[in-house]
């Protein structure tokens, strides 16, 4: 779980009789609960309610001794499949972050109990966020790889397991940690590549749509707008947001404002923004590719869908707040959406976990969620034309796709040290170890269909309303048939990257049109894709489509 | 002792034997000898015409120190006391070169290279493709023209510096104090400048700098909201962080002026502005020099502020060479070209720095 998240349900003042309540409840749960169910799943549920009340929800963070003990009681699966003491002598290396003292910090203690019953050592890699892709890219482009397990995110898969860099996981890895339980989209082809599977989830990331409802209740707004409902399109966002133009703010009494697009780069992390819009017109239902065409490379993004999508933002930019042009994605969630200007922004779930915990936020008890807005029409790449579906076509962002454990090639050759590793990247994706890390602070977010089970989170003392409305647009996302699914190719992020330079651009007026802006963008990807290879990047990118 | 030669220099009999010699220039010439070896061995193994075994570049490396000793004692052995005198500087001089003038060579070899960090086939010898690009590319040259508008603001500081130093040297009360707090801005990190001026204080709804130019009539006041506002804003924050620094050289400089000068001049008739433009700053001449100079080096290293608070925007209007370069060889990986930027970036700075060093110097000795 973020962390202000769970600061928040702390603050909330959680009494020690709610608590008592929750154990209690668990407790009874458990013993009554169990009519028909085999004494395995009870001795399971058993112990996910016991590691619920470890520290206890409200009763401050955990600490290395708490890790340490979650990571002894969700020992089971490791004794299952290795013998005390059989990987006396291996030595790992683990690489992954240190942000906010989480991620590697939690890895320590729950691996602590691992380390004693396997008898391995591990040599911990800390990064800091920034550190992390450039010391991974020189590593592999160096031929210096030097960790056995790595924490990793999707979309560096093209950097990785495309070189061959990755280990593939065992069969038995793939039963202890329950992968059918994976929401929809961390299914395959997410974490395979040509159908080999690399991946142990152990986060989720999608974008979703946050809204503010009193815009929707407000008189005076809603003569003006005729909307009483959020949006489901982005049709209905435009017209909102133009509509919008002229009210008062019902919290702060400022300008009203519609939706948000920041307009500056993210260090690429922008260009997700584009395509919370360009999704809805470019990710066809019966099209897996949606940015390049897999049989060619060749950018869609100057497509009419991304056309439209680049020209909506134009059109919205005169009714967006004044210097919008240096609001970048940190600034429209953080500075503007939670401080109470605007009524529509598309985020990470931090707006959301952020939204009634920050102490920056004021809009949390007129918050709500839904999936990011669809679109009338849909763009058909293959034919080339635009077609009104029924009804609207939705294509949730799955930008990111949270943090995975991968096990590198170095082990593959040893057969001993490569089960030790893929039973340490194991234990830190079981299925208990999630819903510890979901229900307190860790960095991650749900990524498994047990971890949105409400009753859980409720009897372990969450206010059910607020967790309900936080976690459930995250899973209406995360298993939409039609999610638009990050492309895991090479230098992805390079291609992000130019891409918002680009559009920084088109948005300052360098150039004409949107046509204009996306043909340089396309330009631009083009000589990318012919420097890093065109024909390995059309094979990967198929592969990491699954096609 | 020798009766001949430079006796009042030479203190140590040089009684330099021919097997000595010969010793010498055997090792030196060995050592050059198996250095060239091992570095040409490993390199037909990179190129794949050999297969020796090696998997690092250690063995040139340790021949290369090898040699270096060698060399150094080959002086002391072949020419005796003045090979002595060569010691002082030839191990400086190697490590110079092992540390400026190789990198240096190995960045020419990547700034001619195509090597995308992502890229599966690793790094290739493109020859002057990088140039081109570059001569095609639009960023470079807006990030280039952005400098010289950057560097032009520098006259404007120094003038601000000078004055405050002037201010500063004249006898005012609490003097002390406000040497102190001038100097705050430049013990803070630019980072931190970005963060605390750039995203709060000029934070368009809330910042209080953002209120202030509300009260005083600015609607919608917008620091970086268009080009021009957006570079001088930049320009403010830059300046405000650096003129500390220029100030303190030049007050440096003032008080080391004789107050006599000063004295006579008024002694003679002349004005405060006549004392000043035919006394002061003529004295201060070489001191102002010096600090432009050094300022203009700071200037063009310029992108901590610009990358935190603008990514360089809105549009490319205030983009430095720097940050350019930071995102091309950051987010995208773009290694090779990234490179050659900067080689360009540095020859022009060399040429630039000498021609304004030239012309200083000339000034200088005109006044």
């Amino acid at each position: 779980m973020k962390v202000e998240l769970y600061n928040h349900v702390v603050r909330s003042g959680l009494t020690r009789r709610r608590l008592l309540q929750g154990a209690a409840s668990i407790g009874s749960l458990a013993a009554m609960g169990g009519l028909g169910v085999s004494r395995a799943a009870l001795a399971q549920a058993d112990v996910r309610a016991a590691i619920l009340a470890i520290p206890g929800v409200g009763a401050g963070s955990p600490t290395d001794a708490d890790w340490q003990k979650v990571g002894e009681m969700t020992l089971a699966a490791t004794r299952a499949n290795v013998a005390e003491g059989e990987f006396a002598g291996v030595e790992l290396t683990f690489m992954g972050l240190n942000n906010q003292n989480l991620h590697n910090f939690l890895f320590r203690g729950f691996l602590k109990p691992w380390e004693a019953y396997t008898g391995a050592k591990i040599n911990w890699i800390d990064l800091a966020q920034a550190d992390y892709n450039p010391r991974l890219q020189q590593a592999i482009a160096t031929g210096t790889v030097d960790f056995d397990i790595i924490e990793m995110g999707a979309p560096f898969e093209g950097d990785t397991a495309s070189k061959g860099l990755l280990d593939e996981m065992p069969d038995w890895v793939k039963v202890q940690i329950d992968m059918d339980d994976y929401v929809g989209y961390l299914k395959a082809p997410v974490g395979t590549w040509d159908g080999k599977t690399y991946r142990i989830s152990i986060d989720g990331d999608c974008h979703s749509f946050a809204y503010r409802k009193d815009y929707l209740t407000d008189a005076a707004i809603s003569a003006a707008t005729g909307m009483t409902e959020a949006p489901t399109t982005w049709q209905q966002v435009q017209a909102f947001s133009n509509a919008v133009k002229g009210q008062k703010d019902p919290l702060t009494g400022l300008d009203a404002y519609g939706f948000l697009d920041p307009l500056k780069g993210w260090g690429g992390f922008g260009f997700y923004f584009l395509e919370d819009r360009a999704s809805a017109y470019a990710k066809h239902p019966d099209d897996p590719a949606w940015l390049f065409d897999p049989d060619t490379m060749k950018p869609r993004v100057n497509n009419p869908a991304w056309v439209q999508a680049i020209q909506d933002v134009m059109d919205t930019m005169p009714v967006l707040p004044p210097d919008q042009i240096n609001a970048d994605p940190g600034t429209t969630a953080f500075q503007q959406f939670l401080a109470g200007t605007g009524a529509m922004i598309c985020w990470w779930g931090d707006v959301g976990s952020s939204a009634r915990t920050s102490d920056g936020s004021v809009v949390g008890d007129v918050v709500g969620f839904s999936i990011n807005p669809g679109s009338d029409r849909v763009y058909n790449a293959r034919t080339a034309a635009w077609e009104t579906p029924a009804t609207p076509n939705f294509a949730p962002n799955m930008a990111y796709l949270g943090w995975g454990v991968y096990v590198t090639s170095r082990v593959t050759a040893d057969e001993k040290k490569r089960k030790a590793a893929w039973s340490a990247a194991a234990h830190l994706g079981g299925k208990d170890i999630a819903l510890w890390m979901a229900a307190y602070p860790s960095g991650f977010q749900p990524y498994r269909n047990s971890q949105f089970n409400y009753d859980e989170w409720e009897a372990a003392g969450y206010d059910r309303a607020f967790i309900e409305d936080y976690l459930g647009s995250n899973l209406d996302s995360y298993n939409h048939p039609n999610a638009a699914i990050e492309p895991r190719i090479p230098g992805i992020f390079q291609y992000y990257s130019v891409a918002e330079d680009e559009l920084a651009k088109g948005f300052g007026g360098t150039y004409k049109s949107a046509q204009e802006t996306a043909d340089a963008i396309a330009a631009a990807w083009e000589k990318i894709t012919d420097q890093i290879g065109r024909d390995s990047q059309i094979a990967l990118y198929k592969a990491s489509l699954g096609m | 002792m020798s009766a001949e030669g430079d006796l009042l220099h030479v203190v140590t009999p040089d009684d330099l034997s021919l097997p000595r010699v010969a010793f010498g220039r055997a090792i030196m010439w060995g050592a050059a000898g198996l250095l060239a070896l091992v570095a040409l061995a490993q390199t037909l193994q990179v190129t794949g015409r050999l297969e020796l075994g090696f998997t690092t570049w250690r063995p040139t490396l340790y021949a290369y120190i090898l040699w270096a000793v060698c060399l150094c004692w080959g002086q002391v052995l072949m020419r005796g006391e003045q090979g002595k005198r060569v010691l002082f500087v030839l191990p400086a001089a190697l490590f110079v070169i092992s540390l400026v003038v190789f990198p240096l060579l190995f960045g020419l070899l990547i700034a001619f290279s195509d090597w995308n960090l992502a890229s599966p086939t690793g790094r290739k010898f493109n020859g002057l493709d990088n140039l081109r690009q570059m001569w095609g590319d639009p960023f470079y040259w807006n990030a280039l023209t952005n400098m010289v508008w950057y560097s032009l603001a520098i006259i404007v500081e120094y003038a601000i510096a000078f004055g405050l130093a002037l201010l500063l040297n004249a006898q005012i009360r609490g003097r002390k104090f406000f040497r102190v707090a001038f100097l705050m801005p430049l013990m803070l990190s630019p980072v931190a400048v970005s963060w605390m001026v750039g995203k709060s204080m000029l934070e368009i709804r809330f910042g209080p700098l953002a209120r202030l130019a509300r009260a005083l009539g600015w609607d919608n006041p917008s620091f970086f909201g268009s080009a021009e506002v957006a570079r001088a804003t930049i320009m403010v924050m830059d300046a405000w962080t650096y003129i500390p620094f220029m100030m303190i050289m030049i007050l440096a400089g003032l008080q080391a002026i004789p107050r006599e000068l000063q004295e006579a001049a008024r002694v003679d008739g002349a004005s405060p502005w006549r004392g000043f433009w035919e006394v002061t700053f003529p004295l201060m001449l070489p001191v102002s020099i010096t600090a432009i100079l050094i300022r203009l080096i700071f200037k063009l290293k310029l992108a901590d502020i610009i990358i935190n608070v603008t990514s360089g925007g809105p549009g490319g209007a205030t983009d430095s060479v720097t940050s350019f370069i930071f995102r091309e060889y950051r987010d995208r990986s773009n290694v090779g070209y990234g490179t050659l930027l900067a080689m360009v970036y540095l020859v022009l700075i060399v040429i630039a720095m000498t021609i304004l060093m030239k012309l200083a110097e000339r000034w200088t000795r005109q006044r």
